[in-house]
């Protein structure tokens, strides 16, 4: 579904990512670990079609299609969803309609109708209650004056809402306590899917305590230095980033 | 000084028949001070403080003239100014149109009246006793003079003690598509006495890609404990000048809420002054969208010249393509008025770099125990934000839209009546062109 084939990004003259390389296949999870500064937010935005970024070398595909290519609207619309780090507050935009507007631009992508209003607002309010999201959130403004673990509920509220085939979760324990932890995460699993791949974006082993990837990669300096089982997370955690960075894989 | 063209001189000396209350002596002598004022001293140019931001010469270059009466109605214009529920007073062309207007069941003892329908005796009494009124001295320029000395016509409107009116008042002042290069001066008086309340909206429209000249002033006494909420919601055509000013006084305890929507225009400027009383409260509410080589001046002054009174203004600009935006507002707190609470806001959206807005706020405090706060932002949309939401699948355009719209729309709740929610909404939505889109917002 997704292949990320010797990707060199540039950020202000500076090289970030220096040859990534990453298959990822229908139905994976996929866990990427790293230090503070290794590159993997930039994965994150390279993936979603952040501006500001200079790709001097290699290739993303996504369903066979060339994603570098594709601006950030069509692939949300062709399936590809990331959950932010830091949610974005949009003062004055409701939730309810955010998420109409933006369900309706992947529908008419994928050449369905839009979702009658009944329909629409039944559906996302099933949703909120599995978040165990209070149904004032839909008419609040996106993301504004939420405490942190609102915000994060609300990124994977829009993510079951849009059903994406690719999510790109990126920091997304960040700030949470456990309880809120524990909701966000079982919110993702209940997206999984064989159909669809989860990249998760993180510095810390505790998000896969309960979402269990198939794959662990290392990210440190720009590059992939070790790929592994869910067992990798643990041992990272025991023996730290600074194992990975002094034991490079040739 | 400038001196006033040949064609605003000829304007002058000839126009007298076309003009109310020529029966009223009074009203003779006063339009004869304002014609010499304005020979003397022109229309304001760049040179004028007050008018640097305003480039009026366009306007003086066209040879603007008062307009036939009874010129036939577009109506497709006249339904999208009327609102529902309201008193409606209709102008065409500067001139009062009865069969097109209606103020059935009012409350006992309201006048709501055309100054051509004044009548000697009490109705005249409250017309001199109004005209004039709220007025500074330095509240005058070439257009008020212009608009005292040429006035057609106008409204009369006064609400007796403790009377409330229920119902509000729509004036609505529509440039026919029948008489280019008019000039229509529209002088409204509004006095609401001790503890009345009513609402009072002026609505103006005209024909797209008409050029004609609106010039309007408002005045407005609001008495002690009486509550007035005031609306101007500025439709012109895109090729229109427009000239508008609303002058207040508010006594003791007096409540006066004004808000000013300005769409349309080629040139438009409106200035909003009041005087307040002890105790009073005052809210300035101002939204501004320019689009093309649309320019939009809004002049307010808020004169604090007594203790205790609170005053909040909050104007919206958004300016695109090659627009230009001038907010001026000025905050004067007289030496007697301590415990003056005053906030002033302005914050500017620029959506082209060829956009541009000259906000200047200024506050003048001659009390020792005030709380002022003024605030001034000009910014562009927020690139994380449409990031943000093109990630979920809003296009470029849409995303900008929905954000430039949320900037707006804040302006737009706060309406609180609903009809006239709707009209501000109608207009707004026409500077987007995913109109359909966005009406799911609503």
């Amino acid at each position: 579904m997704l292949k990320i084939k010797n990707l060199h990004v540039k950020v202000e003259g500076k090289e970030i990512l220096k040859g990534i390389n990453l298959d990822i296949n229908p139905g994976e999870v996929h866990a990427i670990m790293g230090p503070n500064g290794s590159g993997k937010s930039t994965l994150s935005y390279i993936l979603a079609g952040r501006a500001g970024y200079e790709i001097t070398e290699g290739s993303v595909s996504f369903h066979g299609k060339d994603l570098l290519e594709m601006s950030v609207e069509e692939r949300a619309w062709a399936g590809v969803f990331l959950a932010f780090q830091y949610p974005v507050e949009v003062p004055g935009v409701s939730n309810i309609y955010m998420l109409k507007a933006a369900l309706n631009g992947v529908r008419k992508y994928n050449g369905l109708d839009q979702l009658d209003a009944m329909d629409f607002i039944s559906m996302v309010k099933e949703k909120m209650r599995d978040l165990d999201m209070d149904e004032k959130f839909l008419y609040r403004a996106v993301n504004e004056g939420f405490s942190g673990g609102e915000k994060k509920r609300n990124e994977i509220l829009q993510m079951s809402v849009l059903a994406p085939s690719l999510c790109v979760l990126d920091e997304t324990d960040s700030g949470l306590d456990i309880d809120a932890l524990k909701i966000v995460s079982e919110g993702v699993n209940r997206l999984r899917d064989p159909s669809r791949s989860f990249i998760l974006v993180t510095h810390y082993q505790r998000l896969l305590d309960y979402i269990k990837p198939d794959f662990v990669h290392v990210l440190a300096g720009g590059e992939i230095v070790k790929s592994g089982g869910p067992e990798l997370a643990l041992e990272l955690e025991a023996k730290g980033y600074s194992w990975v960075e002094d034991n490079k894989e040739s | 000084m400038s001196v006033l063209s040949t064609h605003y001189n000829d304007l002058l000396q000839h126009a007298s028949d076309e003009l109310t209350g020529n029966d009223f002596p009074w009203l003779g002598s006063l339009r004869q001070r304002s014609k010499d004022s304005l020979l003397m001293s022109g229309l304001p140019s760049l040179r004028d403080e007050e008018w640097r931001y305003t480039n009026i010469s366009a306007i003086e270059k066209n040879e603007f003239k008062l307009a036939a009466r009874n010129l036939a109605v577009d109506q497709s214009l006249l339904s999208k100014a009327l609102l529902d529920h309201c008193h409606h007073l209709v102008f065409i062309d500067g001139y009062y149109r009865d069969e097109l207007s209606s103020s059935q069941d009012l409350p006992k003892g309201v006048t709501v009246l055309p100054l051509s329908a004044v009548e000697k005796g009490e109705q005249e009494t409250q017309f001199k006793s109004l005209i004039n009124a709220s007025f500074n001295d330095e509240d005058a320029h070439g257009f008020t003079h212009l608009n005292t000395a040429l006035f057609t016509d106008g409204v009369l409107v006064c609400i007796p003690e403790n009377t409330v009116v229920e119902k509000p008042i729509q004036v609505v002042c529509l440039a026919s598509s029948n008489s280019p290069l008019s000039v229509s001066n529209y002088r409204h008086l509004v006095l609401a006495k001790a503890g009345s309340k009513a609402t009072v909206i002026e609505s103006y429209y005209g024909s797209q890609d008409m050029c004609y000249l609106t010039n309007a002033v408002t005045e407005v006494v609001v008495e002690t404990n009486a509550n007035l909420s005031h609306t101007r919601l500025q439709a012109e055509s895109n090729q229109a000048f427009h000239m508008g000013g609303v002058y207040s006084t508010l006594e003791k305890s007096a409540m006066f809420s004004q808000s000013n929507f300005t769409f349309g225009g080629l040139i438009s400027r409106a200035e909003i002054h009041a005087d307040l009383g002890v105790e009073s409260s005052c809210i300035l509410d101002g939204l501004f969208l320019g689009q093309d080589k649309q320019h939009l001046d809004h002049h307010t002054r808020l004169n604090h010249k007594q203790p205790h009174a609170v005053s909040q203004e909050l104007y919206k600009g958004v300016m695109a393509d090659q627009s230009t935006g001038v907010f001026q507002g000025r905050i004067v707190v007289a030496e007697d008025a301590q415990k003056t609470d005053a906030t002033m806001n302005n914050r500017n959206l620029l959506l082209s770099e060829r956009a541009n807005i000259d906000s200047k706020p200024q506050l003048e405090i001659y009390a020792d125990d005030v709380k002022c706060a003024h605030g001034v932002t000009i910014g562009q949309l927020d690139e994380t934000a449409i990031f943000y939401l093109r990630s979920r699948g809003a296009d470029e355009k849409m995303a900008k839209n929905m954000l430039t719209f949320a900037f707006a729309n804040e302006m737009v709740e706060r309406i609180s009546l609903e009809p006239l929610r709707h009209k501000v909404m109608d207009e707004l939505l026409k500077q987007f062109p995913q109109t359909d889109i966005l009406k799911e917002w609503l």
